[in-house]
């Protein structure tokens, strides 16, 4: 079953690609995917490309497949092994979703962070108090890692 | 720092409170202080006069004894002020001119008590005995015993002296009150408790040596007397004099009215009326006095309780003859009693041990003139009781064990949140309520059982563990599953549906820590309540908690009641009546384990059945074979029920009219829905969780009639998913996966 959803899902990937993200099976292994966003162009993110690796679950689409960024990001959700806070990829996960529409997700969590329910304190912190700052560090890290 | 009013005030009363707290005996007023050193004097002059007596001379002006039965008999309205004109203080004889006895009671006591003489008794008779008594209903003379004046606390503020004489109360028939005995037949409970080892507050180290305790002992006695109802309750503390030859015990009551301790060995040389008796019990009573500091330890909470004492209830002579131990020897008792204090495993037989007989007994009170015939009184050696305790407790933790295992077992049958749906949450919390209050229980139990700290502390243990943990886990996995019912109405589930206005309601759905935090503050609040009802109950009387207790029983062993319930709300359809694939057969399976419901049964009928039905049970409980016989019934058609659901359907007993259509799943769908979720040209949807097109059965088309139904589901909310497929996410959460509306459960 989720062999075959996940075969579904790359076609559609390769029909229809989705604007500013890519993703495809790493090797033969069709379970372990990696991505590619473009930082959004309204974001301090803006020019980098960020890889993250996906594994999915073998029940998956029951279960949410488990997504992290490999490339270094300064965002108050992610943290530096990579780790994404996100509603959709937890508890609120469903299955009628797929890798495309989690992506977009994870593009929109770039442009507009959750500071309320942060995975690094110290980064919503400066993104509460001090917006400027924040960007900057967002774009140095960006410059340093992701272009 | 400011110094203003205030501060001094506060000052002034907290050096008030210091100083004003009662020093080590408790005196608070010069009066108390007077009435205290009274007191003592009084004892210590009793004490002299004591020292002076011999086994053939009368008391004489100690309180309680300066009167005989035959010396109110002859002048009903005596003064009991010492001397008395014309009594005879020079001899002594077991008569009623002489004794507090009338001569009935003092023959009976020579010749039907104490008629046993000279075998083998256990010198150690640490013990509880239970039995009954008969008021005999002679009408004897109630005695006045006047309560000195001293004793009186003080009127008024002013009075800074008690008055020192002794008035003679001419009307002793205050006694009818709710403190004489006047019950036909009641019920007695006697703790002896022996004293061998008892020291003074003073002097701790200072121990009471009985240089006699071959042949004496000195005994506390807690008698306890009720009436058959409980209406009508007595304790009485008294101290005793235990004769190891003879198997006799002497018991007397003390107070303000009866300084009771000096009538010891004139009464214990009733039947014999032998100098070297009377020298022996004479020689022990002095060694306690002496080795307790009996004078000098009086303190104002001593003379305020014997006052109260002496106010309130008869004083009482009892007069008890233990059954010998036919067929041990003298050395066996020796071995039996050291390997019952310190066991080392000699060869004592313990097993076949026999119990602290009384063979006949008898109470008299004087002062209330009433005689009681003791029956059948008996019971264990206080160290085989324990014993026996600890055994039965042992089980019970064994029992605890087993049901923490099938709950684990049971838990584990009902992995998904649609099989844990189908589980009743009131039957679990019944249960949950029940093991809970035991925990508590067996924890207060520790402090009323320093010998069975131990075993009480695993049971109390294997309770807190099982309604703590286990089965408040499972409650809330239960509570969260069934949350999106909770705002529905019970016809709208038997409908399994959750269309209407009512699905506006349920929009938060509550996530499993707030769930948690709510169920274990009632799990605290409900096991305080029902451990305090418990224990109040056991003081209640006997017409009001055997009904109460027998109600309470019923319903908490009422479990699977809830569990029908929610069995019939879900539906499950008949076992038998099952095709189709085993995902199906698999999703109708009973949701509780047979192996659970059967061992559950049975472990919490057995202690029910062990209390009310064992006789020498362990918590003196009384006996109802029929209730208990009842109750199993019950439990035995509870799961019958259960059974019958699980073969021919979960709603048989329900008339067909009272059952609404439930949600169906499986349907036809309209053209305009086909259109609305954008279909083909081939007549299919695409599935969200597979991706793939499923083929539906649309109404208008009759191409489309080839479709079995059974192979898609329509979701209330209308989206529609391959059977297999939604029934795989319906296992994980009742959502829809495009709508995240709530769904009914298969």
């Amino acid at each position: 079953m989720s062999l075959k959803r996940i075969t579904k899902e790359l076609n559609d990937l390769g029909r229809d690609p989705p604007t500013s993200c890519s993703a495809g099976p790493v090797g033969d292994d069709l379970y372990h995917w990696q991505a590619s966003i473009m930082g959004p162009p309204d974001s301090p993110y803006a020019g980098g490309v960020f890889f993250l690796s996906i594994h999915f679950p073998t029940d998956y689409p029951f279960k949410p497949p488990k997504i992290s960024f490999t490339t270094k990001i300064y965002h108050p959700n992610i943290n530096a092994n990579g780790n994404i806070c996100l509603d959709i990829l937890k508890d609120q996960w469903s299955p009628a979703l797929t890798i495309s529409k989690v992506l977009l997700s994870i593009c929109s969590l770039l442009t507009d962070a959750n500071p309320d329910d942060p995975l690094v304190p110290e980064i919503a912190h400066i993104y509460k108090t001090d917006r400027s700052k924040y960007e900057a560090t967002a774009k140095e890290w960006t410059k340093k890692y992701a272009v | 720092m400011e110094i203003d009013g205030n501060t001094v005030l506060l000052l002034f009363v907290f050096l008030f409170i210091l100083y004003s707290n009662p020093s080590g005996d408790g005196v608070t007023s010069q009066y108390e202080y007077i009435q205290l050193q009274t007191l003592k004097a009084q004892y210590q002059d009793e004490f002299a006069q004591f020292g002076n007596l011999s086994h053939s001379s009368n008391f004489r002006n100690i309180t309680g004894l300066k009167l005989s039965y035959g010396d109110v008999l002859r002048q009903p309205d005596i003064n009991a002020t010492y001397p008395i004109q014309g009594k005879d203080y020079d001899h002594w004889f077991t008569d009623q001119n002489y004794t507090l006895l009338p001569e009935a009671v003092s023959d009976q006591v020579n010749n039907e008590i104490w008629a046993t003489k000279h075998n083998v008794f256990p010198p150690n008779v640490t013990s509880t005995l239970r039995g009954r008594v008969v008021n005999s209903h002679d009408g004897f003379l109630p005695m006045p015993m006047p309560i000195p004046e001293y004793y009186e606390p003080a009127q008024d503020l002013i009075q800074n002296r008690p008055s020192l004489s002794e008035p003679y109360v001419a009307d002793p028939g205050d006694y009818t009150g709710s403190h004489n005995i006047t019950f036909d037949e009641g019920e007695i409970v006697m703790e002896i408790i022996s004293t061998d080892s008892t020291s003074s507050p003073l002097e701790p180290e200072k121990r009471f040596h009985n240089s006699q305790s071959d042949k004496w002992r000195f005994l506390h006695l807690e008698i306890h007397l009720s009436d058959l109802a409980e209406n009508q309750k007595h304790s009485i503390s008294t101290k005793a004099i235990y004769d190891i030859r003879n198997g006799r015990i002497l018991a007397v009551s003390e107070s303000a009215k009866f300084h009771s301790l000096f009538a010891l060995p004139h009464y214990m040389n009733l039947k014999e009326e032998d100098e070297t008796i009377y020298n022996e019990v004479k020689t022990l009573v002095e060694e306690y006095w002496n080795a307790t500091d009996f004078f000098n330890t009086r303190t104002m909470a001593y003379l305020q309780n014997s006052y109260a004492a002496a106010n309130s209830r008869c004083e009482f002579l009892a007069f008890l003859q233990l059954e010998p131990w036919w067929g041990y020897s003298k050395e066996q008792i020796k071995t039996i009693d050291e390997e019952l204090v310190w066991p080392l495993g000699r060869r004592a037989n313990l097993s076949s041990l026999p119990p602290i007989n009384v063979s006949s007994g008898l109470i008299y009170s004087p002062d209330c003139g009433v005689k009681l015939h003791m029956n059948n009184v008996s019971g264990l050696r206080h160290e085989l009781q324990i014993k026996k305790m600890r055994n039965v407790l042992l089980l019970g933790a064994l029992l605890l064990a087993s049901q923490i295992y099938l709950l684990l077992r049971q838990m584990h049958h009902t992995n998904t949140p649609s099989m844990v749906n189908k589980i009743s949450y009131w039957g679990l919390s019944l249960m949950n309520l029940v093991d809970g209050a035991l925990a508590i229980i067996f924890f207060y139990m520790t402090s009323s059982f320093a010998a069975l700290f131990q075993p009480l502390i695993v049971c109390s243990f294997a309770c807190l563990i099982l309604a703590s943990v286990f089965e408040m886990r499972y409650m809330i996995s239960v509570y969260a599953s069934q949350a999106n019912e909770r705002n529905v109405s019970l016809f709208t589930l038997l409908r399994r549906s959750t269309d209407g206005d009512e699905r506006t309601a349920p929009a938060v759905i509550l996530d499993e820590a707030s769930i948690s935090s709510s169920l274990y503050r009632s799990y605290i609040f409900k096991t305080f309540f029902s451990m305090i009802v418990i224990l109040s109950m056991t003081t209640w009387p006997r017409s009001l908690r055997v009904p109460v207790e027998s109600f309470a029983v019923f319903v908490l062993n009422s479990y699977w009641v809830p569990q029908i319930v929610r069995n019939a709300i879900k539906g499950n359809e008949p076992r038998r009546g099952t095709t189709g694939n085993s995902s199906r057969r698999n999703q109708n399976k009973p949701p509780l384990l047979w192996s659970f419901v059967i061992g559950t049964s049975v472990i919490r009928f057995l202690p029910a059945a062990y209390a009310f039905s064992v006789p020498s049970n362990i918590f003196y409980h009384h006996q109802d074979r029929p209730f208990v016989a009842l109750v199993a019934l019950w439990l035995i058609f509870q799961m019958a029920v259960l059974y019958s659901q699980d073969v021919v359907g979960a709603r048989w007993f329900l008339p067909n009219y009272t059952i609404p259509d439930g949600y169906g799943y499986h349907k036809a769908i309209s053209a305009g829905e086909l259109l609305e979720h954008g279909s083909s040209e081939n007549y299919t949807i695409d599935c969200a969780i597979c991706m793939t097109d499923v083929a539906v059965y649309v109404e208008d088309i009759p191409e489309t009639h080839k479709v079995d139904q059974h192979e898609y589901m329509v979701t209330p909310c209308g989206h529609i998913f391959h059977t297999g497929c939604l029934e795989n996410w319906l296992s994980y959460k009742l959502q829809c996966p495009v709508c995240r509306s709530p769904l009914p459960p298969l």
